[in-house]
């Protein structure tokens, strides 16, 4: 399994290095370059001269390709204040940490003890290894021993690219990690009942709406999300529930702990659901064609014919079963997280990667539009990877070689 | 649709009977409805009664029914490679089993599943039971659903098509493995097949079905030395026989099995029966005694027609 995973790491990098290639070459062939706006007013000709000097921008394109190469794998070194603390110190996780950690690794430890599982001994290693990796994260995060890459200057003239990308991910993890949950925990669950009922109201009800929300463009579900439960709601009830833009209240540091909760969450929901709402749609349909598969299958039958309770047919024999299939969808879509939802964020103000990206894009700034793009390639080919190591913990049938 | 209409018998405690009958001929839907696993959309039970031990099935709870089920009638089914589930062992779907009838712990229910697993010849029962489905050919999963199936000693076993979908040489073995095991626990089997000679081998009592119905039962001696209806006669007549000569073209019953959707008026073997009179496209011939004692037909011809004497193999050619 090593091996099999060394290897997919090996055509990964291939894969990214062909990814930054033809990405490169787009930017260079969409026109226009970063200093252009400059180009306008006379008396900027001597600053346009140096930034291209400064930038290499005169030089051959394969030449700058290798000079954006060389800067992006190269460390900087040891980071002050960049890095994973940037966004453990945004989302506040040391404190978080060693909670949830005790709390994923007890309920683990739970499950494996009340599923009455074989090998226990073998999990409870596995629950351990979770706690491990946990405290080794939280001892980098505190010990701000991390490593980081220069991936070049931003050309707007704002630092460092990998502190912008690194200072916007804890905004663009809290919106995603919470839209994925709210997919997962909602669309997941809706698609298994939407099977066991199939023909019924609930099941025509649920396809429909999940067809609806499916094709329905993000930006209108997002501005439809701010004009009724927002600014409506608010006209109609006088009750102000959501905002519609910003991460946090400006007055936010002056807040009480439970208010700053309190206001974390109404900006969280609408932009979170509104990413939700298309994933929701698209998880239910695959897991209501999935299940369906299973339930008609013939060890469902074996399962039925033994005897036991439909619950259990369902939850033990059908489920397991059926969720082979969504790994794929879920892990591209984690995948997806670390590129920041563009438009939803643009929309919502939130000061996430997607936002970064457009913005870096209008500016021609290519360093920071490929290190966005290397951040979603290098997340997708990762998660693929943990996608297939997953398929072997649900089936036993898969094998690494 | 009916896919079964008008279907009557008793298995007796311990008897083992053969069900016979072409695909579609309702074998499999009448063992589905005794363990009441049809369900809506698929089909729906609409009429009539399944007495199990003096107790009417269909008119049971659900809880109680999950008991009876794997509890005290088990069912075994036609494709070993995909009746098992692929992602859990067979210790573990052997035990589940196990546990939920026989109200064991889940120590005692390993050493039960080992000894089902030893039972079916399957060597090293302990190791195998952390295995997976897909580390087993076929008739060594078709031996583990047998384990299964008797692990809770029910009173009736059912075994739909349990060899088809085996190699031949494996076949034989499993079949004399599921009677033998059958008949040292005084299991009843319901053996639902469309290979004659595994029927003619092993079961005291056989029913032959034909579109829904069942056209023929009775000893396996009585219909196979005095086949009363024109259908078994039929399927008789298409066997190879390894003790007579090859030198004439086997037997085949023309034509193709009705559409119960749209089935012939009459006796629904009509259209293809060699020996069709006016009153067969009129009338469904019930079953009645014809022939030995335990013997029913339902021909309108049962008691006059002597088929032994009629050269059919003419008939059909024409």
């Amino acid at each position: 399994m090593l091996a099999y995973i060394i290897r997919r790491l090996v055509y990964g990098v291939v894969t990214l290095l062909a990814l930054s290639l033809v990405v490169f070459l787009l930017i260079q062939a969409s026109g226009g370059g970063p200093l252009d706006r400059l180009k306008l007013n006379p008396r900027m000709a001597p600053v346009i001269a140096q930034l291209t000097e400064q930038w290499g921008l005169d030089k051959p394109i394969m030449q700058q390709y290798f000079t954006w190469l060389r800067n992006f794998v190269t460390p900087t070194d040891v980071a002050s204040a960049a890095g994973l603390t940037v966004i453990f110190g945004k989302i506040g996780i040391q404190g978080i940490m060693p909670i949830v950690t005790i709390v994923i690794a007890g309920a683990y430890t739970a499950w494996a003890f009340l599923a009455k599982i074989n090998q226990s001994w073998w999990r409870a290693f596995r629950a351990f290894s979770i706690v491990f990796v946990w405290v080794i994260g939280l001892w980098l995060a505190k010990s701000r021993i991390v490593f980081s890459l220069s991936w070049g200057d931003s050309f707007r003239g704002d630092g460092a690219v990998w502190d912008n990308i690194f200072g916007a991910a804890g905004a663009t993890f809290r919106l995603g990690i919470t839209a994925l949950l709210l997919a997962l925990l909602i669309g997941i669950p809706l698609g298994i009942f939407q099977a066991i009922r199939q023909y019924s109201f609930f099941d025509q009800v649920g396809t429909t709406l999940s067809f609806i929300a499916f094709s329905t463009p993000i930006f209108i579900i997002a501005i439809g999300f701010q004009l009724l439960l927002a600014l409506y709601l608010e006209k109609w009830t006088g009750v102000k529930l959501f905002f519609v833009t910003g991460m946090t209240d400006p007055g936010y540091n002056d807040l009480g702990f439970m208010a700053q909760i309190g206001d974390v969450v109404r900006h969280l929901v609408l932009p979170a659901l509104s990413i939700a709402l298309i994933s929701i749609a698209s998880y239910s349909r695959f897991q209501r064609a999935s299940m369906l598969e299973v339930m008609h299958s013939d060890y469902l039958r074996t399962a039925k014919a033994k005897g036991l309770p439909r619950r259990r047919v369902i939850l033990k024999h059908a489920l397991r079963n059926a969720l082979i299939p969504i790994v794929t969808l879920v892990s591209l879509d984690v995948a997806g997280i670390i590129g920041g939802a563009i438009i939803t964020e643009s929309i919502f103000g939130w000061p996430g990667v997607g936002r970064l990206y457009i913005q870096a894009i209008n500016a021609v700034d290519y360093p920071t539009v490929m290190a966005v793009v290397m951040s979603i390639g290098i997340g997708i080919v990762i998660m693929n990877i943990v996608a297939d190591i997953l398929y072997g913990v649900l089936d036993p049938r898969v094998r690494y070689d | 649709m009916r896919a079964v209409d008008g279907v009557s018998f008793d298995i007796a405690a311990g008897e083992r009977r053969g069900v016979v009958g072409e695909s579609g001929s309702g074998k499999s839907v009448t063992a589905m409805s005794i363990m009441r696993l049809i369900e809506p959309p698929a089909g729906e039970i609409v009429t009539g009664t399944i007495d199990f031990q003096g107790t009417n099935l269909l008119a049971m709870p659900e809880d109680d029914m999950q008991d009876v089920r794997g509890g005290k009638i088990a069912m075994i089914f036609q494709d070993p490679m995909t009746s098992l589930n692929p992602v859990y062992t067979i210790g573990d779907q052997l035990m589940e089993t196990i546990m939920l009838h026989q109200h064991v712990n889940k120590h005692d229910a390993r050493d039960i599943a080992a000894q089902a697993l030893d039972d079916v010849h399957i060597p090293g029962p302990q190791t195998v039971l952390d295995d997976y489905p897909h580390q087993f050919s076929g008739g060594m999963r078709q031996r583990v659903m047998i384990a299964m199936g008797l692990s809770c000693n029910p009173d009736l076993l059912i075994a739909d098509e349990p060899t088809t979908a085996l190699d031949v040489t494996t076949q034989a073995q499993i079949m004399d493995l599921m009677l033998q095991l059958a008949a040292d626990r005084g299991t009843a089997v319901m053996l639902i097949t469309h290979d004659l000679g595994v029927v003619a081998g092993f079961c005291d009592t056989i029913q032959v079905m034909y579109a829904g119905g069942i056209v023929e039962s009775g000893t396996a001696q009585e219909i196979f030395g005095d086949p009363q209806h024109p259908y078994t006669w039929g399927l008789l007549g298409s066997m190879t026989r390894l003790d007579e000569s090859h030198a004439e073209r086997l037997h085949s019953v023309r034509g193709a099995p009705p559409s119960l959707i749209n089935p012939p008026r009459g006796c629904r073997f009509n259209p293809r029966c060699d020996f069709v009179q006016d009153i067969c496209r009129a009338s469904y011939p019930a079953l009645r005694t014809s022939g030995g004692d335990d013997q029913l037909a339902a021909c309108h011809f049962a008691v006059d027609l002597d088929l032994k004497t009629i050269d059919v193999r003419e008939g059909s050619t024409t």
